[in-house]
């Protein structure tokens, strides 16, 4: 049929068609692939505006009518639901400091300064991270009871001050490298120590790179779960994770409830990624590839 | 320069106390009956011989070990996947990406509940769209045979953070490169073989070792399901580490645990020299540097 319409150059023509149906292909798989990762978070939001009989009815009810909302006040109060979020907060906001504080000294010995033995001391820093966290965990509890520790939040908020979190010393560090040495060089030249470098010139430059350590450190507060479930004890400390925990363990039979448990506890960390999506994306990417961006 | 030390310090001191002397604490501790109360008797390899005659233990080995084995190649194949889907020049691709990703940041407790409900036997939604294709569904989390396969799924959902180091791999992959490739007449699975996993198999090999490590310590989600009773029957998915976890704070036995906690540092690191050492093989490093 392209032969008979003249202007129509029948090969462009196979090549246009040939490029919609791509293309259309390509997002009917992205979509298809999109569903599957999604549904499971939206049927969570869904459930947890159903009734229980709405829940388990046989066959499925997929809209929630009426929408539930009480839902979440309910199960909200059914455990220190407020103080949960409050023990996570606080764990994080500690945390948060003492990894800005350690991880950007350290990245700064390990990038802005040359001296013996610096690359092998990083290369041991690094293979820490292959060391399983439960490898190590034995002693480490022996000695918080020592220290009175166990019950408190101080294993767990103590060693982020001593550079225990290797990949925001790492993420920093390639930030770091990247920052010409000239700036140094000039300051030095003017008589600046390098104390005075690194918190008056590098860190104001570094503050994306620090924003990216801190989401990275409060996202694994929020989610964290083995640590407190080792040191805390009662519930009064619990963070979230182990308040989801023992909401899933006392109401499973009301899916409604522990979706909305679920729920409170997801869209909070959702909601910070949307706003900050690039630092996020930028920050994993660094830790992967070395490169910036 | 003493400076550098000075600055780096900290990191030493945390590595010392939080790393160093835990470490060689748990080799000592492995060859004792410490309890963790009383003074600890060296009672040789005692606990290690045990541990070769615990069937708990080989049973725990043994699923740590499926798990692995499925899960690593699993999620390096699809985590790959979805980067070279989202590589593709198509228009709303950020949207796509945050899709994919957003599982990844689910905190781990909660995503264990929306897993156990949507895949619950009777009024799952999964279950109930089999039998909408009078599939009969498997009973998940609950059933011997499937539960394993069910933590995989649930591992699978949520491979973030692999997904988006691929992707920045894949984007420093110059345009020329697959010019080159064209010119050449290679088709796309050929330019997909000959110079994308060449050009990002560093980045597999990064990926694949750092997963390695999560799985052979798989705990958090198979601790969470199995203690509040809604999955993992029997010991069908009693994993290495949670037996480690029992036997230290439930059974307080910390020289068997300790024992434990070395084998597992032994067979971490043993499986990670395995892949570098075979890395020299499949990982292609580009001649220059920077």
């Amino acid at each position: 049929m392209g032969q008979r319409v003249p202007v129509a150059n029948p090969r462009r023509l196979r090549v246009a068609v040939q490029k919609v149906r791509s293309g259309a292909l390509k997002h009917m798989v992205l979509i298809v692939v999109s569903v599957v990762f999604g549904f499971p978070l939206l049927w969570m939001a869904l459930t947890s505006l159903k009734s229980n009989t709405q829940a388990l009815a046989v066959p499925v009810v997929w809209w929630p009518h009426p929408f539930l909302w009480d839902n979440y006040p309910q199960v909200l109060s059914v455990v220190p639901f407020y103080r949960f979020f409050l023990n996570t907060l606080m764990y994080a906001g500690v945390t948060i400091v003492g990894v800005c504080i350690s991880s950007s000294l350290v990245a700064y010995g390990f990038s802005r300064l040359r001296w013996r033995g610096r690359d092998a001391l990083f290369y041991v820093m690094l293979s820490t991270l292959l060391i399983p966290f439960f490898a190590t965990l034995i002693p480490l509890f022996v000695m918080y009871k020592h220290f009175h520790w166990v019950g408190t939040y101080l294993p767990l908020m103590v060693p982020t001050f001593f550079g225990s979190s290797v990949f925001s010393t790492f993420l920093l560090r390639q930030f770091f490298m990247t920052i010409p040495e000239s700036l140094s060089d000039a300051a030095r030249v003017d008589g600046a120590n390098e104390f005075f470098i690194y918190s008056r010139i590098i860190l104001p430059m570094a503050k994306p790179a620090m924003a990216t350590v801190i989401l990275f450190q409060f996202i694994y507060c929020w989610n964290d779960y083995i640590g407190p479930l080792v040191y805390i004890n009662s519930t009064v400390w619990y963070p979230l994770s182990l308040g989801l925990n023992l909401i899933l363990g006392t109401y499973a039979t009301n899916w409604p409830w522990v979706m909305a448990a679920a729920t409170a506890a997801t869209v909070p960390i959702v909601i910070l990624f949307f706003f900050t999506q690039r630092s996020f994306m930028g920050g994993i990417a660094i830790q992967g590839t070395g490169n910036k961006g | 320069m003493r400076v550098g030390l000075l600055f780096v310090s900290p990191w030493i001191l945390g590595f010392l106390a939080f790393f160093a002397y835990p470490f060689f604490a748990t080799l000592y501790y492995s060859f004792t009956n410490f309890d963790g109360m009383q003074n600890a008797h060296v009672i040789g390899f005692a606990n290690y011989l045990a541990l070769f005659h615990d069937s708990l233990f080989r049973t725990a080995v043994f699923n740590t070990f499926y798990y692995t084995a499925f899960e690593l190649p699993l999620s390096t194949i699809v985590a790959l996947g979805l980067a070279l889907l989202l590589n593709m020049n198509v228009r709303g691709r950020a949207i796509y990406r945050t899709i994919f990703y957003i599982p990844s940041i689910v905190p781990l407790v909660a995503s264990c509940m929306i897993f156990v409900w949507i895949f619950n036997p009777t009024s799952g939604i999964v279950n109930s769209m089999l039998n909408g294709l009078h599939i009969p569904g498997p009973d998940w989390f609950f059933s011997i045979a499937w539960s394993k396969p069910s933590f995989i799924l649930l591992g699978l959902w949520g491979l973030g953070q692999p997904m988006v180091i691929y992707l920045a791999s894949l984007q420093g992959i110059s345009k020329d490169m697959y010019e080159v490739a064209c010119l050449e007449g290679a088709g796309p699975f050929q330019r997909l073989r000959y110079v994308t996993l060449p050009l990002i198999s560093p980045i597999i090999l990064f990926n694949v070792v750092l997963q390695l490590v999560l799985c052979v310590s798989y705990f958090t989600q198979a601790q969470v399901i199995e203690s509040q009773d809604v999955g993992g029957p029997g010991t069908s998915t009693w994993f290495f580490v949670q037996y480690l976890y029992e036997q230290a704070f439930e059974f307080l036995k910390f020289g068997y645990a300790s024992a434990m906690g070395f084998f597992l540092f032994v067979i971490t690191g043993l499986v990670t020299v395995l892949l570098f050492k075979s890395s020299s093989r499949w990982v292609y490093y580009e001649r220059e540097q920077n």
